[in-house]
C-alpha cells in the first residue's frame, strides 16, 4: 500500500487518475458494473458485495441520495482504517468520489469515531486540499458532477459501526440500530436512499476502475477477490498491517509476515477477524483468510483483525474481555442483548474472581444461545458467537 | 451557573449545523466543540445547544449520556484513558493500568487532587499494533513502558 | 388480499397487515410488550418473534407485513423457546415484587410468564438495583427496577402528545427512563402512561396501594365531562362481605373506541370524575325554613305531583318552570318532555350548563356536557336561563343540575328564586344554592344510571348502569316518570 499523504504525493503515485477516467470516460452504470464484476466485498465485517449494495439504490428518486463512509472502526483488533485515513486519505476520497458518481450521490459524510480526533484533523486537511484542487465540490474535473464531502465525528460507541446505528448517530441521535426493512438503500440518512461503505472498501475502488475488474480478481479468490489489509496484534514479533491477497493462509500471515510469536511465547489460539469472530485453536490456523473459508471453519473473516493469543494467557481472561466489551457497548434497546450481555458478564466476573460454580460454563452457553439470532441488530450475534466459540473450543480449561 | 457560550463558539455551532439538511444532525460534532471549550456538558450547555439546534434539552442529554466521550462533569486537565480490551491486555495493559493507579495515587474514574489527571479505562482504541496503548486527551501512545508513561505524564502541564 | 397460513390455518388478509394483527384477528394471540397499535413497530422487546417458513431466523410478528404464500408458525418449539428466553432475561432483571406492586393481576410479565414461561429462575447473581420511586408527574411514579424499557411511555409523549417529557438516558443495561431536570410529565394525557406501561413501572399515586386489581370489576360507561363521549371503564370494588372495605369505584380507565377516543382518555375524565363521590348529596331534604327534614321518595313525589296537578287543573300549567342541563340522558329528557311538556317541547325549559372550557386539540372538547346534540335531537331549544322570567311569578320551578349558579350573581339568583312559589332542586353535586330551595333531591351521576348520550359528532352511545347509586340518589328520568305516574299523565 502506498503511503501517500498529501494530495501531490498521491497524484504523483497515480492518484485521481481513476476518478478522471470514471468521470470523463465512463457512465455511472459502467462504473457500477465494473465494481460489480470485480466482486469487491465489503471490508467492514459483513463482507457484502459493494457493487450489489450500490445497485439497490433506486435510480429514480425525488430525494437526495447520500454516501456514508463507515470510519467508526470499533471492532477490537482492527486498525486498518486508521492506517488508510492517516497515511492515504486521498484513496478514500477518490474511492468515495467514484462511488458517488456511480450511484448519483452528491453528498458524502465520513462518520469517523470520536477517538480518532487527530486522524480526523488530517482527513479534514486532505478534504480541504481536494476541494482546493477541484476533486471535490462543484463540477469536479469539468465533468458536471458535484460532490460535497463532510467529516462527522462520533463520540465513543461501538454500536455506531452498525450501519443503521451510524445513520441514527449521524442524524444527531442515540446510536440505536433501526429495524430492517426498510434498508438504507431505500430509506437511509434523513429518510433518503443511502449507501454505507467501509473505508477500506472504498479505498479499493480507484484501483478497480483504473486497472479493471480482471486485474482486481487476479489476486485473491473467485467471488472474493483483491487484497485486504490484515491487522495482526498480540504477542508477535511484528504486529501491524499487512496488505495481502484474500485467501492468504492464516499461518503464513502470523508466522511469516508478522514474524511469529515473541521469544518465549507459544501460540494458544487466534481470533481471526476482530473480537466478534469465533476463536480458533492453535491447530486450526491452516486455513485461507477469505470469507467462505472462515465461515466453513465456524468463524468469520469479519474485519480481518487477527488477535494472537499465547499459552500463558488463561482463556478466562479472553472470555472476560469479550464479555465486558459487549456488555459495555450494548446500546440497550433490545431485551436479549441488553440483559443477556449483562447477565453473562456477571457470571464471568464471578468466575474471574474465583467464585465460579459447576454449571456456570453451561449456563453461559445457554444464555449466549438465548441472544443468538434473537436481537434487533447483528451485535447480538457478535456478542454471543465469540462466547459460544470460546466455550466450544476451551471448555475443559474453563471448567478446570 | 456557567457563562453563556461565547460568540465564537456559537458561530462555530452555526457553521457545523449548516453542513446538514437538518440542524439537529450536527449535535455530536457540536457537543465535541462545546466540551473542548468548557471541559464538560452541563445543563446550561445543554440548554444553549438545544436552542441553537432547534431540539429539546432532553434530547441533548439523551445523547450526552449515551456516548462514552461526553462528560457531564468536569474532569482533570488531562484525561488519561487506558485501553482495557483484549490485544492491550495480552501485551500487559493491566500492568500499565496498575502502574498509573499507583503513580497517580488514584483509582479508575478518579481525578488527582491537584486536578491534573483523570484516569479511566476505555475499550479498543484501534491502535492494537502498538499494544498496550493509552490515550491522553486526543493523543495516542502505544508500546507503553513505565519510562514512557513517566515522560507522557511529565509532558502534560 | 394475500393468502397466508398461520399455524396451518389458511387466512386471507388485507394488504399491508402485519403478521401480529393478522394472527390476533384470527384469534391467535401473539405476546407483545413494546408493540402498541397506536405506534409504529418498535421491535425491541423481541417477545413477538415467530417462525416464517424459508427464513433462517425468527422474525418479528409486529413488524413483518404479510405477503402471498407466507407460512407462519406461532407455537412450535423454536418460537416457544424464544419467548421463554426473552421472559427469562426480563425476569432476571426484574425485582419480582408482585406482592407490593399495583400492576399485579393485570401485568403482562405475569400473564406471559404463566402462559409461556413457568420455569425456575437460573439467576444466581446480584440483581441490578435502581431507583424505585422516581417522581415523574403530579400523579405518576416511576420504578426503574420494574421498567423493561419497552419505551411505550417515551413514544407516547413523543408521537401522541408531542410533549416529550420522558427520555432514555445512559446505555446498555444502565439505560434508564427519566424526565429532564424538574420538567415533569405535565401533559393532560399523562394518566394514559399508567395504562400503557405493560408492567408496574409507572404507577398512579391515586391508585397506589389502594386495592388489588382482582377485587375490581370493570364496568363499562361513557365519560360525561365533555361532548366527546370517550369510552371508559370504571373499576368497581364490591366491598363487604366479599372483601373488607367499602364499596366504591377505584379508578377510571379508557375503553377502546376507535371512532371516538381510540385507546386514550384525558386526565380530566380519568381523575376528576370519581372525586365527585366525596361531595355528593345523598338524601331527599325538605327545607322548612327553620330546619331540614328528610323525606321519602313516595312522600316528595306525592307532594310535588299534587302541586303540579293542582296548577294544571287551574289552567296555570304555564306557571311551572324547568331549568334543565345538556348532561341529562335521552331517557331523562324524554321523560321530562312527556310529563311536563305534553309530548312536545315548549320554549319554556331553560338550560343551565357548566361554562365552556378550552378545546385541547385532542380529546377534550370545549363543551363540557355530554348530550347537547341529544337534547337538540329531541326537539329542545337550548336557551340560557333568564332570571327575570324565573322571578316573574312562577309557581313551581324544577331545577335539574348544579349549574344555575352560573346564571348570575348570588344576589340576583336569590332574588329571582325568592319570587318562586315551590322550588325543587335535583342534583348529584352540591351547587351552593341548596338552602334556597324547598326540596332538594339527590340525583345520580351518569355512571349510576342506564342511559344514552349523543356526542358532538352525532354518535349515539348507550351505557348501562355501572355503579350503585350513591345514598338515595335517583335518576332524574326515574323521578320524573314517578311524578308523571302520580299525576296520572303517565301510566
Amino acid at each position: 500500500m502506498d503511503m501517500n499523504r498529501s494530495l501531490e504525493a498521491y497524484r504523483e503515485a497515480g492518484g485521481y487518475q481513476a476518478a478522471r477516467k470514471a468521470l470523463a470516460a465512463m457512465t455511472p452504470a459502467a462504473v457500477l458494473d465494473e465494481v460489480k464484476k470485480a466482486g469487491l466485498r465489503g471490508r467492514g465485517g459483513a463482507g457484502f458485495p459493494a457493487g450489489l449494495k450500490w445497485s439497490f439504490v433506486p435510480a429514480k428518486t425525488d430525494k437526495p441520495k447520500y454516501l456514508c463512509v463507515n470510519a467508526d472502526e470499533g471492532e477490537p483488533g482492527t486498525f486498518k482504517d486508521r492506517f488508510i485515513l492517516s497515511h492515504n486519505p486521498h484513496a478514500l476520497i477518490e474511492g468515495s468520489l467514484i462511488a458517488a458518481y456511480a450511484v448519483g450521490i452528491h453528498q458524502a459524510y465520513v462518520y469517523i469515531r470520536g477517538e480518532y480526533e487527530m486522524i480526523a484533523r488530517r482527513l479534514d486537511q486532505a478534504v480541504t486540499e481536494a476541494y482546493e484542487k477541484g476533486f471535490l465540490g462543484a463540477n469536479i474535473l469539468e465533468s458536471g458532477f458535484s460532490l460535497d464531502f463532510g467529516v462527522h465525528r462520533g463520540a465513543g460507541a461501538y454500536i455506531c459501526g452498525e450501519e443503521t446505528a451510524l445513520l441514527e448517530s449521524l442524524e444527531g441521535k442515540r446510536g440505536h440500530p433501526r429495524l430492517k426493512p426498510p434498508f438504507p438503500a431505500s430509506v437511509g440518512l434523513f429518510g433518503a436512499p443511502t449507501v454505507i461503505n467501509n473505508v477500506e472498501t472504498l479505498a479499493n475502488v480507484p484501483a478497480i476502475i483504473l486497472h479493471g475488474a480482471d486485474w482486481f480478481t487476479a489476486a485473491g479468490l473467485p467471488r472474493d477477490g483483491g487484497t485486504r489489509l490484515f491487522g495482526v496484534s498480540g504477542p508477535v514479533v511484528r504486529p501491524g498491517i499487512y496488505e495481502l491477497p484474500v485467501g492468504t493462509s492464516l499461518r503464513e500471515i502470523i508466522f511469516s509476515h508478522a514474524g511469529g510469536m515473541l521469544p518465549g511465547k507459544r501460540l494458544k489460539a487466534v481470533i481471526p477477524g476482530g473480537l466478534s469472530a469465533p476463536i480458533l485453536r492453535a491447530d486450526e490456523i491452516d486455513l485461507k483468510m477469505d470469507c467462505d473459508s472462515l465461515v466453513a471453519a465456524g468463524s468469520m473473516l469479519g474485519s480481518g483483525g487477527i488477535i494472537v493469543i499465547d499459552e500463558a494467557t488463561p482463556i478466562l481472561d479472553v472470555l472476560f474481555r469479550v464479555a465486558k466489551f459487549y456488555a459495555h457497548e450494548s446500546c440497550g434497546q433490545c431485551t436479549p442483548c441488553r440483559l443477556g450481555t449483562a447477565w453473562i458478564l456477571k457470571i464471568v466476573r464471578r468466575m474471574a474472581s474465583g467464585n465460579g460454580v459447576r454449571g456456570d460454563v453451561d449456563e453461559l452457553a445457554r444464555l449466549a444461545a438465548g441472544i443468538k439470532g434473537m436481537t434487533l441488530c447483528p451485535m447480538g450475534d457478535a456478542a454471543a458467537l465469540p462466547i459460544l466459540g470460546i466455550i466450544r473450543k476451551f471448555k475443559a480449561e474453563l471448567e478446570g | 451557573m456557567s457563562a453563556p457560550l461565547s460568540a465564537d463558539l456559537r458561530a462555530g455551532i452555526e457553521r457545523l449545523a449548516a453542513r446538514y439538511p437538518r440542524k439537529a444532525a450536527a449535535l455530536l460534532p457540536v457537543l465535541h466543540l462545546v466540551q473542548n471549550d468548557r471541559g464538560f456538558i452541563g445543563p446550561d450547555e445543554e440548554a444553549e445547544v438545544a436552542v441553537l439546534l432547534g431540539i429539546g434539552p432532553i434530547e441533548v442529554r439523551e445523547v450526552v449520556t449515551f456516548y462514552t466521550m461526553f462528560r457531564r462533569r468536569p474532569a482533570g486537565r488531562h484525561l488519561v484513558q487506558v485501553c482495557s480490551n483484549l490485544s492491550c491486555t495480552l501485551m500487559g495493559g493491566e500492568r500499565i493500568l496498575d502502574y498509573l493507579k499507583k503513580n497517580l495515587a488514584i483509582g479508575v474514574g478518579e481525578t488527582t487532587s491537584d486536578g491534573r489527571f483523570t484516569l479511566t479505562t476505555v475499550e479498543c482504541l484501534g491502535a492494537c499494533e502498538q499494544a498496550p496503548c493509552l490515550m491522553i486527551d486526543f493523543d495516542y501512545h502505544g508500546n507503553l513502558t513505565e519510562e514512557k508513561i513517566e515522560a507522557i505524564l511529565g509532558g502534560a502541564a | 388480499m394475500p393468502n397466508i397460513t398461520i399455524d396451518g390455518r389458511p387466512l386471507s388478509v388485507a394488504e399491508g397487515t402485519t403478521v401480529l394483527k393478522a394472527a390476533e384477528a384470527a384469534g391467535i394471540p401473539i405476546p407483545h410488550l413494546c408493540y402498541h397499535p397506536a405506534f409504529a413497530a418498535e421491535g425491541s422487546c423481541r417477545i413477538c418473534l415467530v417462525e416464517i417458513e424459508g427464513l433462517p431466523k425468527l422474525e418479528l410478528a409486529c413488524a413483518t407485513v404479510v405477503r402471498e404464500g407466507l407460512k407462519v408458525q406461532t407455537g412450535n418449539p423454536s418460537v416457544r423457546e424464544a419467548r421463554r428466553a426473552v421472559l427469562e432475561f426480563l425476569l432476571a432483571d426484574h425485582p419480582l415484587d408482585c406482592p407490593i406492586c399495583d400492576k399485579a393481576g393485570e401485568c403482562k410479565l405475569q400473564d406471559y410468564f404463566l402462559e409461556y414461561g413457568l420455569t425456575e429462575s437460573a439467576f444466581r447473581d446480584d440483581k441490578e438495583r435502581r431507583a424505585k420511586k422516581v417522581r415523574i408527574g403530579e400523579r405518576l411514579l416511576l420504578d426503574r427496577e420494574r421498567c423493561i424499557l419497552c419505551t411505550r411511555c417515551v413514544r407516547f409523549l413523543r408521537d401522541i402528545t408531542k410533549t416529550r417529557e420522558l427520555g432514555v438516558f445512559e446505555r446498555g443495561v444502565h439505560s434508564e427512563i427519566g424526565v429532564y431536570e424538574d420538567r415533569q410529565v405535565a401533559t393532560p394525557y399523562g394518566g394514559n402512561l399508567v395504562d400503557l406501561c405493560p408492567v408496574g413501572a409507572i404507577t398512579d399515586t391515586t391508585f397506589r396501594f389502594k386495592t388489588r386489581t382482582w377485587f375490581l370489576s370493570a364496568r363499562l360507561s361513557i365519560c360525561p365531562l365533555c361532548s366527546r363521549g370517550c369510552g371508559i371503564f370504571i373499576d368497581y370494588h364490591p366491598g363487604f362481605p366479599r372483601v373488607a372495605g367499602s364499596a366504591k369505584a377505584y379508578r377510571i380507565r379508557p375503553r377502546l373506541n376507535p371512532s371516538v377516543n381510540g385507546p386514550w382518555i384525558c386526565d380530566l375524565g380519568r381523575y376528576n370524575y370519581l372525586d365527585h363521590h366525596l361531595d355528593r348529596l345523598r338524601k331527599i331534604l325538605w327545607n322548612r325554613g327553620d330546619r331540614e327534614m328528610e323525606m321519602s321518595r313516595d312522600r316528595v313525589t306525592a307532594i310535588l305531583a299534587e302541586k303540579v296537578k293542582e296548577l294544571t287543573a287551574r289552567g296555570r300549567g304555564d306557571r311551572i318552570g324547568l331549568v334543565l342541563n345538556t348532561g341529562l340522558t335521552q331517557e331523562d329528557l324524554r321523560s321530562i318532555r312527556d310529563v311536563f311538556l305534553g309530548g312536545t317541547p315548549s320554549p319554556r325549559p331553560w338550560f343551565a350548563d357548566p361554562p365552556q372550557g378550552r378545546d385541547d386539540g385532542f380529546l377534550l372538547r370545549a363543551e363540557r356536557t355530554a348530550n347537547r346534540r341529544g337534547a337538540e335531537a329531541l326537539g329542545f331549544r337550548i336557551q340560557a336561563v333568564d332570571l327575570d322570567e324565573i322571578g316573574g311569578g312562577l309557581e313551581v320551578l324544577f331545577v335539574f343540575g348544579p349549574y344555575l349558579k352560573e346564571a348570575g350573581s348570588a344576589e340576583t339568583i336569590e332574588r329571582a328564586l325568592a319570587a318562586v312559589g315551590t322550588k325543587v332542586l335535583m342534583t348529584a353535586m352540591p351547587s351552593g344554592l341548596e338552602r334556597l330551595f324547598d326540596f332538594v333531591l339527590p340525583a345520580t351521576l351518569p355512571s349510576e344510571k342506564t342511559g344514552t348520550f349523543i356526542n358532538a359528532d352525532g354518535l349515539e352511545q348507550a351505557f348501562a348502569q355501572a355503579l350503585p347509586p350513591c345514598g338515595e340518589a335517583w335518576a332524574e328520568g326515574d323521578f320524573v316518570t314517578a311524578l308523571g305516574r302520580e299525576i296520572g299523565r303517565v301510566s
